[in-house]
């Protein structure tokens, strides 16, 4: 703290001078740049692609003894049942983070419109989940074709490109989900234990109810409402009536965030 | 100009803040005084929508925060230090705030210099000393070289050559004309510091004028007197408004009557005198008699 601000000005003047503008492509770029500078980040994404990899050559490796007729895609898009936690994880981690160090009070000083701070959070976090899926998928494909005794039919959508192209958005899902909790709880344990609830342990409870007999298999039916059972569904190869999970995962998707900002918008700070 | 009606918040039964109306004006330094408690905090985090206010309404420039088009530019402000991600760097933190504005790397380079924590922009804000997160928040207050500046206790933790500087500085931005509005408990620093005074107790506006106004208002002068021949000059001087109280042999402290007048009576009497001391009252008198009822948290008087 040596020097003072050279320019002397007029407070007239530094209203009309500044050329500084707060907008939502700027608000974009900021949540962007506050992402890739915190290591959380890069450990999250470094286990969705290392776990998914991994899992996707093993099951390559395995497929031999599957018997004929294993389609080639489902060796990639399997693991999306291990990492969509850690997409959840960090959907959760970018908000809750903001809460426990004090952060969020300068996000939101910077942007008082806290819709605005809801939605480009989702964009960018999403954008990035939706580019590492890609990119991971792509090296798993070129990893596990060794392996595979018939590779991916690319001459048939529904085996290949739609499959794939719906796993990314369901590990996009997974990851605002996890950020509408954080919104939601503002605790990270909090939100974490939520995400992992409903994307891994209510699958495995609605399951039970299917053992219990008749009476209780309309709870069993209900699963398919759930965001794993719904990507499950949208993500295997050749399925087809997509509506209803593809309904179902954008609900996951987009109702958590609405309560988030619900709650961000009415709470203080 | 920051402009606050009939504030008032409260949290579930507790009142923090009632129905507190003032104005901080542009071209001043306006301190922010009162106990811990005292609703000054809060009074900050409503200014720029932080907190919701119960009631009143608040404006900056003429304006709700919410609704600034570029409130980086509009209002700087340093509410705590801990205000940052502790895994960011403190570089990084400053880029990731000024891009909301579109501020480029540039003017987060300045600040940088300016609050002089070059040495450790590269560092996570984790590993930061208490000075130095005061450092960073004062730098991204600064970011948008804004109009109005708010900092809640910006010398809490400083080194004294940062608490200096932040006092020229302020005082600087407020001779251009800007509207610096700043709390702090150290009542030397900001006699120093401050044009106008607004003392908050128990989430009430307990006084709000200029410094010297307030110091004169609330403090009495003395006459500090030593004369071999004290007793004799004493008698001398009683009067309806005159008071006088010996702290130590041959030493009065009077007050009611100037230093100039008991010069000249000793004179007048041929009475000797070896000290003749003029004591005005400080900030931090005027201060403690009017918060006197309003403290919270009143620590035990030491026997």
């Amino acid at each position: 703290m040596t020097a003072l601000a050279p320019a002397t000005r007029s407070e007239a003047d530094a209203r009309t001078a500044s050329p500084y503008r707060l907008s939502f492509a700027h608000l974009l770029r900021s949540e962007s740049i506050k992402i890739t500078t915190l290591r959380s980040t890069w450990w999250s994404l470094g286990i969705t692609a290392a776990l998914s990899i991994g899992i996707s050559m093993m099951i390559a490796s395995a497929s031999a003894q599957f018997g004929g007729g294993y389609p080639a895609v489902s060796a990639i898009l399997s693991p999306t049942q291990f990492t969509m936690l850690v997409a959840g994880i960090l959907g959760a981690i970018v908000i809750t983070g903001e809460y426990s160090t004090g952060m969020i009070r300068s996000t939101l000083t910077a942007e008082p419109r806290r819709g605005a701070v809801v939605v480009a959070k989702a964009v960018v976090v999403g954008v990035l989940i939706a580019l590492t899926t890609v990119v991971t998928y792509a090296v798993a494909i070129a990893a596990t074709a060794p392996f595979l005794a018939e590779g991916i039919d690319w001459s048939e959508p529904a085996q290949s490109i739609v499959p794939l192209a719906l796993g990314v958005l369901s590990m996009v899902v997974f990851t605002l989900i996890g950020l509408g909790f954080g919104f939601l709880l503002r605790n990270g344990a909090g939100a974490i234990a939520v995400t992992v609830g409903v994307l891994f342990v209510l699958p495995i409870v609605f399951s039970l109810f299917g053992m219990f007999g008749e009476s209780w298999s309309w709870i069993a039916d209900l699963a398919k409402y759930l965001p794993m059972n719904a990507a499950a569904e949208v993500t295997a190869p050749g399925a087809d009536d997509l509506a209803v999970p593809l309904l179902t995962l954008a609900a996951w998707g987009v109702l958590p965030l609405a309560g988030g900002w619900a709650v961000l918008r009415g709470r203080d700070a | 100009m920051i402009v606050a009606e009939q504030l008032t918040k409260r949290f579930g039964d507790k009142t923090a803040v009632s129905n507190v109306s003032f104005t901080v004006q542009a071209g001043k330094v306006t301190g922010f005084l009162g106990p811990n408690g005292a609703g000054k905090s809060t009074t900050m985090r409503m200014i720029v929508g932080l907190d919701r206010p119960t009631s009143g309404t608040v404006t900056v420039g003429g304006q709700h925060y919410s609704h600034l088009r570029s409130p980086l530019t509009e209002v700087g402000v340093l509410l705590d230090a801990k205000a940052v991600h502790t895994g960011r760097s403190a570089r990084n933190h400053l880029r990731a705030m000024a891009a909301t504005h579109g501020i480029g790397r540039a003017r987060v380079d300045e600040v940088i210099e300016l609050t002089g924590i070059q040495s450790v922009a590269g560092k996570r804000a984790g590993k930061f000393s208490l000075g130095m997160g005061q450092r960073l928040g004062i730098a991204a207050a600064l970011l948008g070289d804004p109009r109005t500046l708010i900092l809640d206790e910006p010398v809490n933790g400083l080194d004294p050559e940062g608490v200096r500087w932040v006092r020229q500085f302020v005082r600087h931005l407020a001779s251009e004309g800007r509207t610096v509005l700043l709390s702090s408990h150290l009542m030397s620093e900001m006699a120093q510091t401050a044009d106008h005074v607004i003392v908050l107790g128990r989430g009430q506006v307990l006084a709000d004028a200029e410094l010297s106004e307030l110091v004169r208002a609330w403090t009495t002068n003395n006459v500090i007197v030593r004369s071999p021949r004290l007793s004799e000059l004493v008698a001398a001087l009683s009067g309806p408004d005159v008071t006088v109280t010996a702290s130590s042999p041959g030493v009065a402290e009077v007050s009611g009557v100037t230093a100039a007048s008991v010069g000249d009576l000793a004179a007048s009497l041929g009475i000797p005198v070896h000290e003749l001391t003029s004591r005005t009252g400080s900030l931090e008198d005027a201060y403690l008699a009017l918060t006197g009822d309003a403290v919270e948290y009143t620590s035990k008087e030491i026997a």
